[in-house]
């Protein structure tokens, strides 16, 4: 962390500068998503956009947490702390993800009948 | 005795306490958005319906990312200051912080609004296909005459007697209450607000209850009534249900005492000693039973029409006999006449298309067959007279604008085939119109092909000559900051019968997973800007003090705040072109 007083002057000038970089950036996104000759997938949004879009915005977010909040040089306990939220982010998703493995609502009718009941033939149940 | 490391870090983690405690937290919103963000990712990819695309203005949302970048900027700039022990530095830095979550939260809230006052509706037609029409657009306001509805201004949509053009009206002539649901005073007051002078509400017959008079015949509606009957009602099922319960718990006692029966209850229950013993029961506590009526029924003379709001009473409860209200009220009568008048800024056949691709029918073909385009609107009637209006002839016009969108879509075909030419893409690869392209025209749309007058062919060399860019709107048109502007442009108005009404909201959780999704997300997050600004707003005008006594600690107290700031930050710079770009 950044503590004399000579260290916070010179770190005022990066947060100038990285400030800019995230305002160019932001506009960078809008020009992708808006500008036809930008549009690198196909016409209209696609997985190239969502990539493109997505990465600018994950390149914007660690300029902020790295510079801003000052995890290029914190210490290692912090690392931790963020690290076991992203883990946590990342099993909700998996949680959320796992509710598509559910045969009755979205997968093989004939295995969810079975499991229920062998000898009931499977039905394609009403939307 | 003081708190260790509150200032200076401890040897061992090099962290203070605050610092730790900041991350930890930090740590549990991850989890938050994170979750959201899923929830939003899984809803997106396993939507049954069109997933709105680019449905947000992109200004506002832009505007609030500059704004949030630079609060961040300035936030960290203010802890800097203190470092420097700069003062009067510190504080304007971080007055620019909260005047920048002032002007993130006044946009939020623009942009709330405009949502809240936009309505769209789902048509429901014969078909299967035709069930999935939408119109966007606003309501009109209009006001009772006689049964009919007249139009109204909509600067005079304040006035007594006015109300949006999405109500039912109900000719009411009998009411019947629920005594079992008690909450019935909102109902009661919008009831009697709208009785003209002279109606009168009266009770049918008389209430009794064991015999006791509670209410008679001919007493008047009101809330204090209803309170009495639903009191009485209570006391009476409360009392026959410790009767019912005392010879149940008796019969039980005799069936395994005195008759020595020991089987599992729910053998007993099926034998006919059982049975007989219950048959006695019943016969013995029949004459002790209060048996409070669960209804009481009004009659209402002379009938007069209620105006309800669809919210009140769900489709599936209402019919042109009888409506029965959120609280189990029923009112008896006849549905009089109660369309959806609105200028519609915006036609959606995606949700059509998708229905008609399922059924392997040709989506433009059932298109052409939808109410929405097949319908003769009626002619274009004097209620209305805003200034700059034209009266010419307004029927049909979102036939016409399809139209127009046709010979748009015609031109974009062919733009994008020679795209696909010159870059010598072949198949799949090749470039071809979305589905908002196809079956989407946006309220920018609508007003372009109206100022050609809706000549299909004037739309269609207009798009050559500009390239096919002419009807999008530009990121910098100010006149549809947050959308629609309904108050400049006179958007084409439809008379949907209620009939053809399949679903109707205003741009609410209620309409969609999208919209319930973004303004989860997009509240929450304004939430914690409120939060992240009363703190940062309590070190600004209540800091001085600790300052003067401890400033090393007033400078990581902020930039504790300042972090949160930052994550703050953080989540918009994903939510940004998640929901306004994608």
């Amino acid at each position: 962390m950044a503590d004399s007083i000579e260290e916070i002057k010179k770190k005022k000038k990066l947060y100038m500068f990285i400030g800019s970089l995230l305002f160019i950036f932001t506009g960078i996104t809008v020009a992708v998503a808006s500008v036809e000759w930008l549009d690198f997938g196909k016409h209209g949004f696609d997985k190239a956009d969502a990539i493109i879009g997505l990465s600018i915005a994950a390149f914007k977010a660690s300029l902020v947490m790295l510079i801003f909040m000052h995890l290029n040089h914190e210490k290692g306990l912090i690392y931790f702390f963020y690290g076991l939220g992203l883990v946590m982010a990342f099993f909700c998703m998996f949680l959320i993800g796992w509710t598509k493995s559910d045969p009755i609502r979205y997968g093989n009718w004939e295995h969810a009948d079975g499991f229920y009941n062998p000898e009931k033939p499977a039905t394609k149940p009403e939307h | 005795m003081e708190i260790p490391f509150v200032v200076n870090a401890r040897k061992d983690t090099g962290l203070f306490n605050s610092k730790v405690g900041i991350w930890l937290f930090l740590a549990s919103e991850v989890t938050l958005f994170g979750g959201l963000f899923s929830g939003y990712l899984f809803l997106r990819l396993y939507a049954d319906y069109p997933w709105p695309e680019r449905a947000l203005p992109v200004l506002p949302g832009l505007i609030n990312t500059f704004v949030l970048i630079g609060s961040s900027v300035t936030v960290v700039f203010a802890w800097a200051a203190l470092k420097m022990r700069e003062w009067r530095k510190f504080q304007v830095y971080m007055a620019i912080t909260l005047l920048c979550a002032l002007i993130f939260m006044v946009l939020k809230g623009i942009e709330y609004n405009a949502k809240f006052s936009h309505q769209a509706v789902r048509i429901s037609g014969g078909s299967p296909v035709e069930d999935y029409g939408i119109l966007e657009g606003h309501v009109h306001y209009v006001k009772l005459d006689g049964d009919k509805l007249q139009d109204v201004p909509s600067e005079n949509k304040k006035d007594e007697g006015v109300f949006p053009a999405n109500r039912l009206i109900f000719k009411a002539t009998d009411l019947t209450f629920a005594l079992k649901r008690p909450a019935h005073e909102a109902y009661v007051d919008m009831i009697l607000e709208q009785a003209p002078k002279g109606t009168s509400i009266i009770l049918v017959e008389d209430y009794v209850v064991g015999g006791k008079m509670i209410a008679t015949e001919g007493t008047v509606l009101s809330i204090d009534l209803l309170s009495d009957l639903e009191e009485a009602f209570l006391d009476a099922r409360s009392h026959d249900s410790k009767i019912r319960t005392q010879f149940e718990k008796a019969s039980w006692a005799w069936i395994r005492g005195e008759q020595g029966v020991t089987d599992q209850a729910t053998y007993i229950v099926e034998t006919d000693l059982w049975k007989a013993r219950r048959a006695e029961d019943v016969k013995a506590f029949s004459p002790l039973m209060l048996s409070a009526p669960a209804e009481v029924a009004f009659k209402v003379d002379p009938p007069f029409n209620l105006v309800l709001d669809p919210d009140d009473t769900p489709p599936g409860l209402r019919s042109n006999a009888q409506v029965r209200l959120r609280d189990d009220t029923v009112v008896k009568g006849t549905m009089l006449d109660s369309p959806i008048i609105m200028a519609v800024d915006a036609i959606d056949f995606r949700h059509t298309a998708q229905r008609a691709e399922k059924e392997e029918i040709d989506p433009m073909e059932a298109i052409k067959t939808s109410w929405i385009l097949t319908h003769e609107a009626a002619p274009h009637g004097d209620g209305h007279a805003e200034e700059g209006h034209d009266k010419g002839d307004h029927r049909n016009e979102l036939k016409k604008a399809w139209d127009c969108h046709m010979a748009w879509l015609k031109y974009e075909t062919e733009r994008l085939d020679k795209k696909s030419d010159r870059k010598g893409l072949v198949g799949d690869a090749r470039f071809v119109p979305t589905t908002n392209d196809k079956y989407r025209v946006n309220w920018d749309q609508m007003l372009a092909y109206k100022a050609l007058k809706y000549d299909a062919e004037a739309v269609y060399n207009a798009a050559k000559a500009d390239d096919g860019s002419l009807y999008r709107t530009h990121l910098f048109d100010l006149s549809g900051f947050a959308g629609a502007n309904h108050s400049k442009h006179h958007f084409p108005h439809v008379e949907i019968p209620r009939d053809k009404v399949g679903f109707e909201s205003t741009f609410t959780p209620k309409w969609s997973t999208y919209y319930a999704i973004y303004f989860t997300i997009t509240g929450l997050h304004g939430l914690h800007v409120i939060g992240g600004a009363l703190v940062l707003g309590y070190y600004l005008f209540f800091g001085r003090k600790m300052y003067e006594s401890n400033p090393e600690w007033l400078a990581n107290r902020v930039e504790i705040g300042g972090l949160f700031w930052h994550f703050v930050d953080l989540v918009w710079i994903f939510l940004f072109p998640i929901l306004y770009l994608m």
